[in-house]
């Protein structure tokens, strides 16, 4: 059994990368908006510490590893499982269905309702994760874009979305 | 019907329908070398005399090892392990499930615990942990609700930490549901309504929420139809066998629908108040039902309009000017809902206050909503809806149920 076709992973090299850096900006901007934001900062509080949760593509990445640490204070954690316990995985069948969320062509809630991706862990934990997810979106993203990543767009305050908003961002860059 | 770019729906259980369908059990058994079956029931069924039904319908070619009939109101861990130790003391190889959702769900843990060979079953909670087929289940519903009997989910309480288990996995499908009339005769017309009702949101969920296809709407139209034809004139007359059969087979067709599209947040808001409060699936279903429907008005008018053909009947939809037909929706549920408050003397809730225990206390109070807001907040269910829902809308939408008062649309935000 020596002539099976060999798969090549090299394909879709720039896709790749460029979920690489979304989920990388993305784990820093969830860290800095659980510093700065009230709605964010309060569903992590209902988590306990040493959590730790992943969002990413089956088999082999990319991954986003966000975690509260032992004293309560949430960090990015980088794109590696390696050496982590995981507690919660939020993980797309396969790359090209995360690309599709990343790209905005279809949400993280029809993508679940389409079975594209498996949960691993607590549900109400779950559902915790995906309303941050959300609000970071909404912080990240122009209005146009969030409204297609997200069932509804909300109605927030002036200052969460213009002080707070840019502090998320500049807190996201400098990675604080 | 817009037809989604992507879609899954399975459904395997063989459904064997009928006014006879009981003696179909014998055979199949046999066709699956499974003549030790265990029996799992709870003790209402046995009082109404259903297990000497299902007994009788068995003949010498099957040996019934045993019969496990305390499975509690709300399936839970400890007796899946205990029933699951009787199966294996008694040799058994097959299960037949005879009863409600409860006792669907128990025997599920049951067969994936004595299938695996396994003491413990939260390693299999959740999505797909199940990779081998199970031993033979046979399901035999003795009410026309749930639609376990044909679902890929389990719902198990781990009640020493508060929390339910769900399992999900298409090797939880029953290998058989048999849909015997006999089985739902003696149902007491505010159980046959409130369970009725838990079928219909099931249907009508199906069909508004995310996870909808072409395959689960087919399902749930039909579900529809059935149901809303034949729930009051079994009410009104309940040895009725033809309007019985028609249920349960709406019930099934129902259960086939959202196993595969999965519901939203009539269920949400449902299970929460269940755990909060213990209140009856079905009669928190029969009250939310409406609420869910106008909350989703504005996502959803074209799919609720087309909801009116199988609830009110032809003549009714073509009256119908085609922008009212949502609105015509909402109002049939309620109606039906107020008719069949008539019918049972009250006894069918047409708001949460007046959801009662058996002993005739109230359920749900008014203090406990808060915490059936924030509860819902963390139901799986929640993601399939098709609009937001955040803390505020789950309690403004409880509010409104409590009492039983109108939703205002415009409250609903929209985004
Ligand atoms: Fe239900």
């Amino acid at each position: 059994m020596t002539d099976f076709m060999e798969i090549s992973p090299g394909r879709h090299h720039g896709k790749r990368l460029y979920l690489a850096c979304m989920l990388w900006f993305f784990g820093r901007a969830v860290q800095a908006a659980a510093r700065v934001d009230d709605g964010v900062k309060s569903e992590f509080a209902a988590m306990p510490d040493n959590f730790t949760f992943c969002l990413g593509a089956f088999p082999s990445g990319p991954y986003m590893v966000v975690g509260k640490d032992a004293h309560g204070r949430v960090r990015h954690l980088g794109s590696s499982l390696a050496d982590r316990t995981i507690h919660l995985h939020l993980m797309f069948k396969h790359p090209a269905l995360l690309f599709r969320v990343f790209a905005f062509q279809e949400n993280t809630p029809v993508a679940n309702a389409r079975n594209r991706l498996y949960v691993l862990g607590d549900v109400p934990q779950a559902c915790a994760v995906v309303r941050i997810i959300d609000m970071v979106q909404v912080f990240l993203l122009p209005r146009f874009l969030a409204k297609r990543a997200v069932k509804r767009y909300p109605a927030w305050p002036l200052k969460r979305r213009t002080l707070i908003r840019a502090q998320v961002y500049a807190r996201a860059f400098a990675g604080l | 019907m817009v037809i989604p770019d992507y879609y899954e729906f399975s459904s395997r259980a063989l459904i064997m329908a009928g006014h006879d369908a009981l003696e179909q059990i014998p055979g199949l058994l046999l066709s699956m070398d499974a003549q030790k079956p265990m029996v799992i029931t709870d003790q209402g069924v046995r009082r109404a005399g259903l297990v000497d039904i299902l007994l009788q319908a068995l003949d010498s070619r099957i040996t019934v090892k045993t019969i496990q009939d305390d499975v509690p109101a709300d399936s839970d861990l400890k007796t899946v392990h205990t029933l699951a130790g009787e199966y294996k003391k008694y040799g058994c190889n097959a299960i037949i499930a005879l009863g409600g959702g409860s006792v669907m769900d128990t025997a599920k843990g049951v067969n994936i615990l004595v299938s695996a060979s396994s003491d413990n079953l939260l390693a299999f909670s959740g999505a797909n942990a199940l990779t081998h087929t199970l031993n033979p289940l046979v399901a035999v519903p003795t009410t026309a609700g749930t639609g376990s009997e044909v679902t890929r989910v389990a719902v198990i309480s781990d009640t020493d930490n508060l929390r339910k288990l769900l399992f999900t996995s298409d090797f939880l499908i029953p290998d058989a549901a048999i849909l015997d009339p006999r089985m739902t005769l003696t149902l007491p017309a505010p159980v046959t309504a409130a369970t009725a009702m838990d079928a219909l949101s099931h249907a009508v969920e199906a069909c508004l929420c995310l996870g909808r296809n072409p395959l689960s709407t087919a399902h749930a139209h039909e579900a529809i139809a059935l149901i809303s034809h034949n729930l009051l004139p079994v009410i009104r007359q309940p040895d009725h066998k033809p309007g019985r059969l028609a249920l349960a087979t709406g019930a099934a067709l129902a259960g086939m629908a959202f196993s595969n599209s999965m519901v939203g947040m009539v269920h949400t808001l449902g299970h929460a108040a269940g755990s909060v409060c213990h209140a009856a699936h079905g009669a928190c279903m029969a009250v939310l039902l409406p609420y869910g429907m106008v909350y989703n008005l504005h996502k959803t008018q074209p799919l609720l309009a087309d909801l009116l053909l199988p609830m009110a009947g032809a003549d009714v939809y073509a009256r119908t000017q085609p922008a009212d037909r949502a609105q015509k929706a909402i109002d049939w549920v309620d109606r039906m809902n107020q008719r069949l408050h008539q019918a049972t003397a009250g006894a069918h809730a047409v708001c949460l206050r007046e959801i009662k225990s058996q002993d005739g206390k109230s359920r749900v109070t008014g203090h406990l909503l808060p915490k059936i807001a924030h509860t819902a907040l963390g139901d799986g269910s929640i993601f399939y809806n098709p609009e937001d829902l955040d803390y505020d809308d789950c309690l403004m939408v409880l509010e409104a149920a409590f009492d039983g008062a109108p939703l205002d649309p415009s409250r609903v935000k929209k985004g």
